[in-house]
């Protein structure tokens, strides 16, 4: 049986700003790509159908998937083969004629085994929800930081690190080509909740308890490290189940959350923690 | 006795459990769940998870709000507004009550209602899209009602509304595919009764004398005793003597054989059809298609002529065929699905039973799977199966908890809600990980004081993090994006249900252990 203990990290051989620096790097990096693909795609992350309207057909058929392809007036955007499933493929379109698709689909000798669409309408509402969705859980999540910590540095520490871990893997699936779905959506939102569990426990320990900075430290590195590295195994299993069995909503909720829980690991463990060391040796004395 | 109050939490945790075994598994214990046998558990399971149809769709239409008209100017007003907008008088409501005018027609545009009002010497308010709530309830009503009156009856229907102000009719429906849903849906189910008669110079005319409203009973579709498929009616006493004189002007006082086989024609074919027979005959339309031509038999027509038929007011009406029968039955019934549903602007999911099924084996089985992965790493963490499996243990009981209070409150399942229920076996473990490290730290929790003070910062941090997950997560209830509302609600009660109960029972566990070991 493999052991698993959290290694005790000498912090002290570290400057603060050398322990930031590398935090801060990344989610530069990450915002220049969302900045970038905003530039040139015209907009930050490419948006699936639940954001932009459309069609999706599941199909079972003995066609190959040029075939497949081939078989609709309207072009789809794109033919993806099912992992777990021989001859089933999932189609999209940007049409949201979904009976049109569905007869022609049938009449190619194609079963449908499932099929739905979002009228370009709905999806341009959902995109402003979802965004509105966002902002009013990442402020809320904001001010309870702030009334919990009641202190400018700590709390600030929280929202940034918070920020980080959303952007970060906004930009990952930016590069990934992979199209924003409510599903990423949900798991962004959780990822508000999930991500600042460490901070929080990181905080409370070197500011609310006595006891030496670096024991404080290591004592909420232990429990916390533990805490996202569990429920990094839960998701990334989610995730890779899903996405063999090709069930898309839960495969997405896990990629997000194992990218975003990884990138608070950093965040938690050099951006917050420099922070607190800062405030705790100089900036409460200032 | 004191052993059971100082582990008040472990025993309230185990009630809870049982209670919840029982809403879960137990038929009937859920309000309305006991007839239902054929699941092993009282589990509702949405469209992804069961196959089957949901759509949400705006109703066709334009109001104009703020036009105050008499009560008795309503039917005039509706014939005039109609007549101008060149639609018919159906697809116009006027109702002097909320002062508002509908029209429930794809080619009238706001400004065409507006201007149409201007001519009657109306000044509205506000046009805008849309229909009124009174409107949209009807067609829930309605849409219920045929969904419940055909032959696979099952299916939830009601309004949504979007956070920007849209409504929606929302239906769900896990026996069908989409045409078929459509199909049922789509037809307005218009019915009409029309009194066809020669009307002198060798033609034949067509009067209208019964429409939908007028009905007061409707009967099942059955056999007659000649074995012939027939609705039995019965028609409102208000609009009996109406009817009975319409049916004894049109000549019906006198027996009337039709023999003429106008089904699925229009009722203008159907008038052509009876001047080249000569006959009398009686004729429904649904959806301008007709259903039922027919005679009318001796004793019917007597009763028209001697004025009994209002006193009784009940009659007939055959189809070809039982299907037609019942077809006809329904929409009778039903009533008239007072706007359209505009199907371009619709949202839609259709999947068949099978994927359905499959992609409940699936997610079952991935959640296994990740709650497996978790308890590898607990088990690796702390390495004495004594904190650990209690910790696991303690996280299923969190989903177990779960999944009772889904069962008792019978909300549907979707693949969504398997994932707020792996994010819960998630937080889950991560709070009992922060209790475990706060309680087993070194130094001895012989005393209760000490073990109460710990259990407290280790709560604070829990608390504080499970307000973060609800705050979060709280946007996503009431947005209306569609499956995430549940995924939302799962999780929410998931950490509610951890904070309350389990985590708590947990630190008493811990604590059994920690002293049982140090009375060692």
């Amino acid at each position: 049986m493999v052991e698993f203990t959290v290694p005790e990290i000498d912090y002290s051989r570290y400057s603060n700003r050398q322990l930031a620096a590398v935090p801060l790097a990344v989610l530069a990096v990450a915002l220049a790509v969302l900045v970038g693909s905003w530039a040139i795609a015209g907009s930050p992350v490419a948006t699936g159908i639940d954001f932009n309207g459309g069609s999706e057909l599941t199909v079972e058929t003995q066609l190959s998937q040029e075939e497949v392809r081939s078989a609709f007036d309207t072009t789809p955007v794109a033919v993806q083969g099912v992992q777990a499933e021989a001859d089933t493929y999932r189609v999209t379109f940007d049409s949201s004629d979904v009976s049109g698709l569905t007869d022609q689909a049938e009449s190619a000798d194609m079963t449908v085994l499932q099929s739905g669409s979002t009228p370009a309408t709905f999806g341009a509402d959902n995109q402003r929800w979802a965004l509105i969705g966002l902002v009013i859980a990442f402020a809320g999540m904001s001010i309870l930081a702030f009334a919990l910590f009641r202190t400018f540095v700590p709390s600030i520490a929280i929202v940034i690190s918070a920020f980080s871990d959303i952007v970060v893997p906004l930009a990952i699936l930016s590069l990934l080509r992979i199209k924003l779905s409510l599903g990423t959506v949900a798991a962004l939102l959780m990822l508000i909740g999930y991500s600042v569990d460490s901070d929080i426990l990181l905080n409370n320990h070197i500011l609310r308890r006595r006891g030496d900075f670096y024991e404080s430290t290591y004592r909420a590195m232990e429990t916390g490290v533990s805490m996202t590295v569990t429920s990094i195994v839960a998701m990334a299993v989610m995730a890779v189940m899903a996405t063999y069995y090709d069930i898309d909503l839960m495969a997405q909720i896990g990629l997000v959350l194992v990218l975003g829980l990884s990138t608070d690991l950093m965040n938690t463990y050099m951006l917050n923690l420099s922070l607190l060391r800062w405030y705790k040796f100089e900036g409460v004395n200032r | 006795m004191s052993a059971l109050r100082e582990n008040w939490r472990i025993a309230l945790l185990i009630v809870i459990v049982i209670a919840s075994g029982a809403a879960f598994l137990v038929p009937g214990v859920p309000p309305g769940t006991a007839g239902n046998a054929t699941s092993p558990t009282n589990l509702q399971y949405g469209i992804q998870l069961d196959g089957g149809t949901s759509i949400q769709a705006p109703p066709v239409g334009v109001t104009a709000e703020g036009v105050t008209v008499p009560a008795d100017g309503e039917t005039a007003l509706e014939q005039n507004v109609s007549s101008r907008l060149g639609i018919d008088e159906i697809d116009v409501r006027v109702d002097n009550g909320t002062e508002t005018v509908e029209a429930f027609n794809r080619t009238v545009s706001q400004s065409d209602l507006r201007a149409a009002l201007e001519a009657e010497g109306y000044q509205p308010e506000t046009v805008r899209d849309g229909v009124t709530e009174f409107t949209r309830g009807e067609m829930v009503r309605v849409i219920e009602d045929k969904i419940r009156e055909s032959a696979l009856g099952s299916g939830t229907v009601s309004t949504v509304q979007t956070p920007g102000g849209q409504h929606f009719i929302s239906i769900t429906a896990p026996d069908r595919d989409r045409d078929e849903l459509r199909s049922l849906i789509d037809e307005r189910g218009v019915v009409r009764v029309y009194a066809v008669y020669p009307g002198g110079n060798d033609t034949h005319v067509s009067q209208q004398v019964l429409e939908q409203d007028e009905f007061s009973r409707i009967g099942a579709a059955q056999e007659d005793q000649n074995g012939n498929p027939v609705v039995p009616v019965t028609v409102r006493d208000s609009s009996a003597p109406g009817f009975q004189q319409s049916m004894v002007d049109a000549g019906f006082g006198r027996r009337a054989t039709c023999t003429v086989e106008a089904e699925g024609r229009s009722i203008a074919e159907t008038t052509e059809m009876a001047n080249g027979t000569g006959q009398r005959c009686l004729v429904a339309t649904l959806n301008g298609n007709v259903v039922f031509a027919g005679g009318v038999r001796q004793n019917l027509a007597s009763s028209f002529s001697d004025g009994t038929f209002a006193n009784d007011p009940n009659f007939q009406m055959s189809t070809r065929n039982m299907s037609e029968a019942r077809e006809l039955s329904v929409s009778l019934r039903a009533g008239r699905l007072p706007a359209p549903l505009n199907f371009e602007e619709a949202r839609s999911t259709s999947l068949e039973p099978a994927l359905a099924e499959r992609f409940r084996v699936n997610s079952l089985i991935t959640g296994i799977a990740a709650v497996i992965a978790v308890s590898l790493v607990v088990y690796a963490r702390y390495g004495d199966p004594r904190v650990a499996l209690p910790m696991i243990v303690t996280a299923l009981s969190e989903v177990w908890i779960l999944l009772g209070f889904v069962a008792f409150v019978q909300y549907p399942l979707n693949l969504s809600h398997i994932a707020g229920f792996v994010a819960v076996i998630g937080t889950g473990v991560d709070d009992l990980i922060i209790i475990a490290d706060e309680i087993l730290q070194q130094g001895q929790v012989a005393t209760g004081r000490i073990f109460q003070n710990r259990f407290r910062k280790a709560f604070w941090v829990i608390g504080a993090a499970a307000a973060t997950t609800i705050v979060a997560m709280s946007p996503l209830t009431v947005l209306g994006l569609g499956d995430l509302t549940g995924f939302a609600i799962v999780t929410i009660v998931g950490v509610l249900i951890g904070v309350l109960i389990t985590r708590p029972a947990y630190g008493d566990i811990l604590r059994n252990l920690v002293l049982d070991e140090e009375q060692e």
